[in-house]
């Protein structure tokens, strides 16, 4: 279904501004010219604006700011994410979706976008909130071919990776908050939640999911003074599929680093662009325990090293939340 | 067959878990055997349980019999499947603070099962179980660190 919306989209995209016949759009999508009204009125209920002509045809007054399967390609051409595209309306959850497509088979790069989720995930069950076509909420197919142990750095070079496209399409500073929660005028922009289904020996696959605020106007007051989209920390509206190909291409190039086993240098990268990373105060929320400390740069590994406030000595954090104090 | 022939096999028995392979192919019978990993942590004496190195015996005559594995423990031993986290992590028994378990000892269990979460660094790791049997023991409490190789579960596997 998300697929023919995609069609009709791109096709009266095509021809913006221009009358459309129905007659003429049905024969291009090759569907009868009823289903073609209940498409139209289904892609309306979405927030598609097509003005229709009584008797003469359709009209996109303005190209719709939809991520629609074709502009995903076009913005992941070049990169390792073009191999397969699937776009949809309204999901649940694109965590949910491209976990199906792994278990199915789905070949490495293959990319899940969605205009809304209603039940949009993050970290241990929390949720992420994605309005309708405000943000970029994806999630990636990966199959990296390496042994599970060395997988954890991928959540650093993902950070990275959309940092520096935020960096690139704001032209702002970005901070990254360990381990990897990009922020804007100190707020967070951009969660990302990697999911990974492993043996031993070999990863099966990894699933990274995105979640990226572009043009959000506000937010539910519980989130108010913890994020912020790209919008509001610039003061204009973005086009999504622009910020879609600078996240795509930075990720493609720092998933070839970490892929290639560059550990050391992306954690460096990590430890220069974070300010959390050293001689920052910090609290560290590890359920059920917390601590406070002093940030004193990642190991080998990339766990954060913190000197506690009650022991003195330096503790890495394998997970939890990062706060400053 | 040649040498790189029988790398291959070791290797794929190693990569899908597999303790012992016969096969017969033109005029050659090969056999390899592995010691399985679960037993030695289920306990039993290292001393009883044959090589660690998979013992490998090419016969060029079809006649002659493949050797057979390595002496059998001596006693009895209940052949334990132990999962293992294959990260260091942090352990999750539930996919949310509150939520139900993923698993209860006691509870059957299919391949694919999710038992519980490993977290590094916010990379959730789902740790499935490869075999089908029956919970017997958790070695981990919720919400705390484990090593790379720390054993999770013990599982006995269904006979089959």
């Amino acid at each position: 279904m998300d697929r023919e919306l995609d069609r009709l989209v791109d096709l009266l995209a095509d021809h913006a501004t221009v009358v459309v016949s129905g007659a003429k759009a049905a024969a291009e999508i090759g569907v009868p010219h009823s289903t073609l009204h209940e498409w139209i009125e289904r892609l309306r209920e979405l927030g598609v604006h097509i003005d229709g002509l009584p008797g003469r045809g359709l009209v996109l007054k303005t190209v719709p700011d939809i991520l629609t399967a074709g502009v995903i390609r076009r913005a992941a051409r070049g990169t390792q994410f073009a191999a397969q595209v699937h776009h949809y309306y309204r999901i649940g959850s694109t965590m949910t979706a491209a976990a199906d497509l792994a278990r199915e088979g789905a070949p490495h790069g293959a990319i899940v976008v969605a205009e809304q989720q209603t039940a949009g995930r993050g970290r241990l069950g929390r949720s992420w909130h994605s309005p309708r076509a405000a943000g970029i909420y994806m999630s990636l197919l990966l199959r990296p071919l390496m042994p599970a142990a060395r997988a954890p750095v991928l959540t650093l070079a993902a950070g990275l990776a959309v940092a520096d496209a935020v960096s690139d399409i704001t032209s702002r500073p970005t901070d990254l908050r360990w381990p990897n929660d990009v922020l804007l005028d100190g707020r967070k922009c951009c969660g990302i939640l990697p999911q990974m289904t492993a043996e031993a020996e070999r990863i099966r696959h990894v699933i990274l999911g995105i979640g990226l605020n572009v043009n959000q106007e506000s937010f539910p007051p519980e989130l108010a003074g913890e994020a912020v989209s790209l919008a509001q920390a610039t003061g204009r509206r973005l086009a999504r599929a622009d910020v879609l190909a600078a996240v795509l291409r930075q990720l493609d190039r720092r998933y070839r680093e970490f892929a290639a086993g560059d550990t050391a240098a992306l954690i460096a990268d990590f430890e220069r662009r974070s300010s959390y990373a050293r001689a920052r105060r910090v609290s560290v929320e590890t359920e059920p325990r917390s601590f406070t400390g002093m940030s004193e740069g990642l190991d080998a590994c990339g766990f954060l090293l913190v000197r506690r406030d009650d022991t003195g000595t330096v503790e890495p954090v394998l997970s939890g939340t990062i706060r400053s104090v | 067959m040649n040498l790189k022939e029988i790398k291959e096999l070791i290797e794929l028995m190693t990569e899908k878990d597999i303790s012992e392979l016969e096969l017969e192919r033109a005029g050659v019978r090969l056999r390899i055997s592995r010691v399985r990993r679960a037993a030695v942590e289920a306990g039993v004496p290292a001393s009883v349980l044959p090589a660690a190195a998979p013992a490998v015996a090419a016969n060029p005559a079809a006649v002659a019999p493949a050797p057979a594995p390595a002496a059998p423990p001596a006693e009895p031993r209940e052949d334990l499947h132990i999962v293992k986290s294959p990260i260091v992590g942090t352990f999750y028994e539930a996919p949310a603070p509150g939520a139900p378990q993923f698993v209860k000892v006691g509870d059957p269990v299919q391949p694919g099962k999710v038992l519980c979460i490993i977290e590094a660094m916010k990379l959730m790791n789902e740790i499935e179980s490869d075999v089908a049997g029956e919970i017997l023991k958790r070695f981990v409490e919720n919400a705390q660190p484990v090593e790379y190789g720390e054993a999770l579960f013990a599982i006995r596997p269904l006979k089959k």
